[in-house]
């Protein structure tokens, strides 16, 4: 009766140990079909293990490669089910990836029967214009951070009259903590290929590229797969012409997610973007005409040409239609990848999808290191591109960030501008210099030794990078502190005129206590501190004690805190 | 080509489709400054100094890479637009490490090109050397004698040991050539200055008015002119033969007239000058010996009045007998040395902190030392009496407290350690205070008060040297000479002088760099500081014979092998330099780590120092798109991005045939290495 | 060894054969510099500059156990600095070093991808998550146990 067994064998579940649960299986259970699977975004419940029945699927979460929890499995006792959070059910809208986790990645077979190229077919019998024209119409939008409208794109590579054109998918996905496009690619590898494939027949490309990061082993792997399924099946054959699909691995640049930097990238050359004009449309690849999109991007294609644009469109709002797959992570309790109607508010996000406790985030930071923070107040703004622009943040390319009340702002905004000017290809003197001295501001600010002067500067320079830097990397590197400050400047007024941290995060403005009214002298603190601290009295040598918090991790009574440094107070949380 | 119209701040302007707003700009003479944009190269669009706003949609763009389109509206010199350029300039600046000015001409208070006197003198040529000193010194005789050495102090030397003897460079040079050297002058305007007093401040200043073309009169009250030269520095350590040599020169410049015996007040009348002449400087200096305020005073003498009685009788006088001299400063230690020649009694010197803190500098006290004074310190003088033939001098032991408003520790009396000394001569010589003329405003210390940037009074009233800033030394009264006489020129001019902005980066005072933070043109001599020979022993404590000889030539260029050639070698035709002047920009507007990427000076012709790049990347295209090479490329990302050849090697020895990246790159970062003198002395040409 | 020649024939291959050459001898020397340059007819400090601007190429030998620690966003959150320090302590190793043995290298990278395990490291490709120091310690003792074993 089990017809056969899922295993989701995206990173996230091999990474929680689902090759080990399969091995497990297999050993078992020799006689079972093992299928290995995508991702259905629930990375917190991984590895999962879904039992087709006749009657149905069944899901297992946390599962263990351990012989007796896989024997019960099998006998489908009712332990270790996987139900999703009822109201992310809610809210959630499976269209991109609807496929995902569903089928396996790497059968051809199985994408084509739940619909898989027919959108290609049905694009075949169009003129190529009314393909672009189709796209104009769903009013797809880049889903890449920017939002440029991807059919006008398209029209633009389609209007150019050279013979060779050229399709890049840009499929770095720098952004730390997104994994949207890796999860497409690993799960659903041959709907983006689709789509690409669509779009060449619809502006009269003859190459196509996947620029991937190179940390995306598996995602690389199913593609390559998928792509020489395609060209085993000719469906390639566009026009007449075999069109050859190249995945190219980058080498590990944030900045190459930047159009013109993408291309010298695929050249093999340094990573640094250009002045546009000319823009790749009319000067890209080889100086060949090259149009980018992002891998969601082109995931869309198919199910545009199948639903037709206007129907499409009806998902999500007016000017941003669609759904938007977003990679949840931070202080929630379901993390992972969910997709969305355009429109739906942020709040119902990451408290209705992710699970956080009512109350208790302070702000989300949305668009990654490129984006910026928006506080509780503004959490019933629907997800769109034109309202998170108003914010100062923007869509980027779907990393959203829940920030509890407990985490200090200053530090946060420090954390992705230490990212951002690391990234920084050094080109132009606003990002390379400009960024470095930001950083070292803030630097100051979390270390305690900023001066209302220093808020001052950042409040100053932030504009100025944004205005004088070339590309979008400079371009929005300040918004995370400019969106702090904009929202939370008590925070780092705190910082610089009273010393404290609020959230006692920042390791300079904490002390390490013992309280010795709890403390039973177990003598766990001092045996695991690695710096030696802590006397035989229990009390901290706070001079030379590093802030390391092994000591707090390993009290049996929680009677050790990061408390203010020079006061008493205890006031995270 | 399409003609197009674009309008850049304002003026229409006729444009060819295609190209950029920089070139528009140019070709219309509107400035755009920029440093990474070379027309021989592809654009690199780096620097970011040459943005413009889009008048109308507000968006950002560097003019070099963006092109004019039909009816486009550029600002390019809004309040807005230059903030941003000097904001690009400030964060250039904060990451270029090096010494635009070499730490020694910015020690010196007059600014002399110490670094290229330095290096004609190795190099023997001592004229070239007295040219490039007297454009700022018009007394090198004797400041070469008598000067603290403001530059010795913050030469970079002092890293690894002892400072190059700069000073004597300007001694020898002197000696050498003074008199054979005319400077150039530009001819007289027909403008003429009134200068009161002909001390090294109102002689200084008829010196650099006259270059420029301005006379003057200058009028002395005293017999001879030379002012604290002749009457307060000892013949021992200026003798009077010099002097007089030294002062001959500016009667002989022509439209200089020395008026000795006019005072102020009596024969000569400040409302008359100031109707009189274009401009009246007034330079009267700092005579007035401050009180000891202790009882029985005036049996003393006061410091300056003891000098200038010795050098107005020649330096012949009646001995002295045993000397008590109250002071610690310069003039004290002039009494001292001058009383040790006229007695062969005991001389004293009291002072109430202790050694290390007096203001005299090290040398005199050392040489003092040698001539056989007596030195008490934590010693306070608290009455004077006369007994008999012989003074008593009532004094308390004094023990250091707390620091005061000066940062040096106070003395405070000990309790019950009053004790008396007798003497048949004491000198009060703790300090001088300036006269004003009646009606001049006078600040606070009892000094004349002027504006700072013009050094000017009131009216066509000016006023330098002593009189202005208290006791100070010669070069600083020269210093203000210099400053007077702009300040008056460009009253003549247009009255609305202000001083040029000039930066200064700097790789930091010695005392807070290490020796290989720094770098080197060539490896400096290892060898030790040449010191001043002296006469003998004996001759010094008998006679007024100058102390210190003046180095040979041989000497001069061992020394000057020492120099470690801190200034840039781009100095002179840095185009950051010259945008961030421009603008305004400030190397300390951001401060933050400077990484240091070293240098290399293994080709013998070429220094790539890597800290001065600004990541422009002219050099890179410079070499593969002219001169068809590929030598140097990027390396790294973000703030560690440098420029660099293949593994850090030297360029290949042919480099030097071609230069093409040197001779392109807008700061020091690839540059010749050998240093010349021409550049700056055309430079110090052009100023006048 | 990668087909140098056969790649070195389209200028775009160049960081393939960067990536070839790293699979191979575990990082990009001096000479795989000169070696590659030679093969694209491209200056070596064209090679350099390229091998310099991306993270993935490293120009000193790693490690045998090529520890990344994770400070990507959701990492960086809930504590990766800590996981960074208590590494470096233990290894007494610096970001980018590689102990004296050759035993470690460690390294901070941008993201993992496996957020909802935070925080998390990789130690050859083969990640840990949840981690505390105790764990950590435990694990890079017992890859050190398994080496001496051998």
């Amino acid at each position: 009766m089990i017809n056969r067994i899922k295993i989701g064998m995206a990173s996230c579940g091999v990474a929680a140990g689902a090759r080990e649960v399969k091995d497990k299986i297999a050993e078992v259970a020799p006689e079972e079909k093992i299928v290995e699977v995508g991702c259905i975004g629930h990375c917190y419940a991984e590895p999962i293990v879904e039992i087709e029945t006749d009657e149905g699927s069944i899901f297992y979460q946390d599962v263990e490669p351990d012989e007796e929890f896989i024997n019960r499995m099998l006998e489908l006792e009712d332990f270790s089910r996987f139900t999703p959070n009822p109201e992310r059910e809610k809210w959630e809208k499976k269209f991109v990836t609807e496929l995902s986790g569903k089928i396996d990645p790497v059968s051809l077979e199985e994408y084509r029967s739940r619909g898989g190229y027919q959108g290609l077919e049905k694009a075949l019998e169009m003129e190529p214009g009314e393909v672009v024209e189709e796209v104009k119409t769903s009013y797809l939008r880049g889903r890449g951070g920017g939002g440029f409208p991807a059919g006008m794109k398209w029209s633009f590579l389609a209007a150019k009259e050279e013979e060779d054109k050229v399709i890049i998918c840009n499929a770095d996905e720098g952004d730390p903590g997104a994994f949207m496009d890796r999860t497409v690619m690993e799960s659903i590898p041959h709907q983006m290929l689709e789509g690409m494939l669509i779009a060449a027949y619809a502006t009269g490309a003859n190459r196509l590229f996947i620029y991937c990061r190179a940390e995306y082993p598996l995602a690389v792997r199913n593609l390559n797969t998928a792509i020489s399924q395609i060209e085993e099946a000719g469906l390639n054959k566009i026009g007449g012409e075999d069109i050859k699909i190249t995945v190219k691995e980058g080498a590990g640049a944030f900045v190459c997610g930047e159009e013109t930097a993408l291309i010298h990238s695929l050249e093999g050359k340094r990573g640094t973007p250009r002045y546009r004009p000319p823009y790749p449309t009319d000067k890209g690849y080889k100086g060949r005409p090259s149009m980018i999109n992002n891998v969601e991007t082109f995931a869309n294609v198919p199910l545009i040409i199948r639903l037709g644009g206007e129907e499409y469109a009806e998902i999500g709002t007016e000017n941003s239609t669609g759904t938007k797959l977003f990679a949840l992570a931070g202080d929630l309790e379901y993390s992972g990848l969910v997709e969305v109607p355009m429109g739906i508010s942020i709040g119902d996000v990451i408290y209705g999808i992710g699970g956080a406790e009512e109350g208790s985030i302070k702000a989300v930071q949305i668009g990654g290191p490129s984006g910026g923070c928006i506080p509780e107040e503004y959490f019933d703004t629907p997800i769109d591109y034109d309202s998170l622009n108003e914010l100062g943040a923007i869509m980027g390319s779907g990393g959203l960030i829940a920030i509890s009340k407990g985490r200090c702002m200053v530090e946060t905004a420090r954390y992705f501008l230490d990212f951002t000017a690391k990234e920084s290809c050094g080109k132009c003197t606003f990002c390379r210099i400009g960024t470095k001295r930001m950083l070292e501001t803030l630097e100051r600010v979390t270390g305690g030794e900023g001066t209302a002067e220093d808020v001052e500067l950042l409040s100053e320079l932030g504009p100025k990078i944004i205005k004088g830097s070339l590309c979008g990397l400079g371009q929005t590197a300040p918004n995370p502190v400019l969106t702090t400050l904009k929202y939370f400047k008590n925070e780092y007024l705190e910082h610089v005129e009273e010393k404290h941290c609020p959230a006692l995060e920042c390791d300079n403005l904490v002390e390490i206590e013992i309280d010795q009214e709890t403390c039973i002298e177990c003598g766990q603190c001092i045996k695991n501190c690695p710096v030696n601290v802590i006397s035989d009295d229990f009390v901290i040598d706070n001079q030379d004690c590093t802030r390391c918090n092994s000591c707090i991790e390993v009290c049996p009574v929680d009677a050790i805190a990061r408390v203010r440094k020079g006061g008493k107070v205890n006031v995270a949380n | 080509m399409s003609q197009i119209k674009v309008t850049i701040d304002g003026q229409t302007l006729n444009a060819e489709e295609g190209q950029t707003i920089l070139q528009v700009a140019r070709e219309n003479q509107i400035h755009i400054p920029s440093l990474c944009f070379d027309n021989r190269v592809s654009q690199n669009t780096s620097c970011f100094v040459c943005i413009v706003q889009d008048a109308e949609s507000g968006q950002w763009m560097p003019s070099c890479s963006s092109q004019v389109q039909d009816g486009m509206k550029i600002n390019s010199s809004t309040p807005e637009v230059e903030d941003m350029r000097k904001t690009a300039l400030d964060l250039i600046l904060s990451e270029h490490s090096g010494d635009c000015e070499a730490p020694c001409t910015l020690a010196c208070p007059a600014h002399a090109k110490v670094e290229e006197y330095v290096r004609a003198g190795r190099e023997g040529n001592h004229f070239e050397a007295l040219k490039i000193i007297k454009e700022r010194i018009p007394f090198p005789m004797s400041i070469g004698r008598v000067c603290p050495r403001f530059c010795e102090q913050d030469c970079r030397r002092n890293v690894k040991d002892q400072p190059v003897a700069i000073n004597d460079f300007k001694r020898l040079a002197a000696d050498l050539y003074y008199d054979e050297y005319l400077e150039d002058m530009e001819d007289l305007t027909g403008e003429k200055a009134a200068i009161i007093g002909a001390g090294p401040a109102g002689l200084g200043a008829a010196y650099f008015l006259r270059r420029a073309g301005i006379a003057s009169d200058v009028y002395e009250k005293r017999a001879e002119p030379g002012g604290m030269l002749r009457y307060g520095i000892p013949e021992y350590r200026l003798p009077k033969d010099i002097l007089e040599k030294e002062l001959a020169h500016f009667e002989k410049m022509g439209g200089i007239t020395i008026n000795c015996n006019q005072e102020l007040g009596q024969d000569i009348e400040l409302e008359e000058l100031k109707n009189n002449y274009d401009a009246v400087i007034m330079a009267v200096g700092c005579w007035q010996p401050s009180s000891m305020r202790t009882e029985g005073e005036e049996l003393a003498w006061g410091g300056i009045d003891y000098l200038e009685k010795l050098a107005s009788q020649n330096f012949e006088m009646e001995d002295p007998g045993e000397t008590i001299v109250v002071g610690g400063g310069n003039t004290a230690m002039d009494c001292v040395r001058s009383s040790l020649r006229l007695t062969e009694e005991q001389v004293h010197c009291y002072y109430r902190r202790t050694a290390k803190q007096m203001p005299a500098e090290e040398y005199e006290y050392q040489e003092a030392l040698e001539e056989g004074a007596n030195f008490e310190f934590l010693t306070q003088p608290i009455s004077l009496r006369k007994e008999g033939d012989k003074l008593v001098l009532k004094c308390i032991r004094m023990e250091l407290g707390e620091p005061d408003a000066s940062g040096r520790r106070r003395p405070i009396p000990v309790d019950d350690s009053e004790f008396e000394v007798k003497a048949d001569t004491v000198i009060a010589a703790i300090g001088q205070k300036t006269i004003a003329p009646e009606g001049v405003p006078t600040n606070d210390w009892g000094d004349v008060e002027v504006k700072e940037d013009n050094c000017r009074v009131e009216d066509n009233l000016f006023a330098a040297g002593d009189c202005v800033s208290g006791p100070a030394t010669i070069v600083e009264a020269v210093a203000g000479a210099r400053r007077v006489a702009n300040g008056v020129q460009a009253y003549l001019k247009d009255d609305t002088y202000k001083p040029p902005y000039l930066i200064n980066v700097s790789r930091g005072h010695w005392q807070s760099v290490s020796e290989d933070e720094l770098v080197y043109l060539q490896e400096p001599d290892e060898s030790e500081r040449v010191e001043q020979r002296h006469i003998d022993l004996d001759k010094r404590k008998q006679t007024f014979e100058e102390v210190s000889l003046t180095f040979t030539k041989d000497e001069v260029e061992l020394e000057g092998k020492r120099c470690f050639e801190c200034s840039c070698t781009a100095r002179e035709d840095c185009q950051l330099k010259e945008h961030s002047e421009e603008l305004g920009a400030d190397p300390e507007a951001f401060s933050g780590e400077k990484i240091d990427h070293g240098y290399n000076v293994e080709h013998p012709e070429i220094v790539m120092d890597r800290g001065k790049c600004i990541k422009c990347g002219i050099c890179i295209k410079i070499c593969n798109e002219v001169v068809n090479e590929y030598l140097l490329g990027f390396k790294n990302r973000g703030y560690n991005t440098k420029i660099d050849t293949a593994f850090g090697q030297p360029l290949p020895v042919d480099c030097e045939e071609c230069g093409e990246c040197l001779e392109a790159c807008p700061v020091g970062a690839l540059d010749w290495k050998v240093k010349k003198n021409e550049e700056i002395l055309k430079k110090l040409a052009e100023e006048k | 060894m990668p087909d140098l020649a056969a790649l070195g024939q389209e200028k775009s291959n160049l960081i393939k054969a960067l990536q070839e050459q790293q699979k191979e001898e575990g990082y990009i020397s001096d000479q795989a510099i000169k070696d590659i340059s030679r093969e694209f007819d491209m200056a070596p400090v064209e090679v350099e500059g390229v091998v310099s601007f991306y993270t993935q190429f490293k120009r000193i030998k790693p490690g045998k156990y090529k520890i990344q620690v994770c400070d990507g966003t959701a990492c960086h959150i809930i504590g990766s600095k800590l996981v960074l320090n208590w590494a470096k302590d233990h290894l007494g190793i610096a970001e980018g070093e590689t102990d004296e043995e050759g035993l470690f290298s460690l390294d901070a990278v941008a993201c993992l991808g496996c957020c909802s395990l935070a925080p998390v490291i990789s130690i050859n490709g083969k990640v840990y998550g949840d981690l505390t120091r105790k764990k950590l310690l435990k694990i890079l003792e017992d890859y050190r146990a398994r080496e001496e074993e051998v």
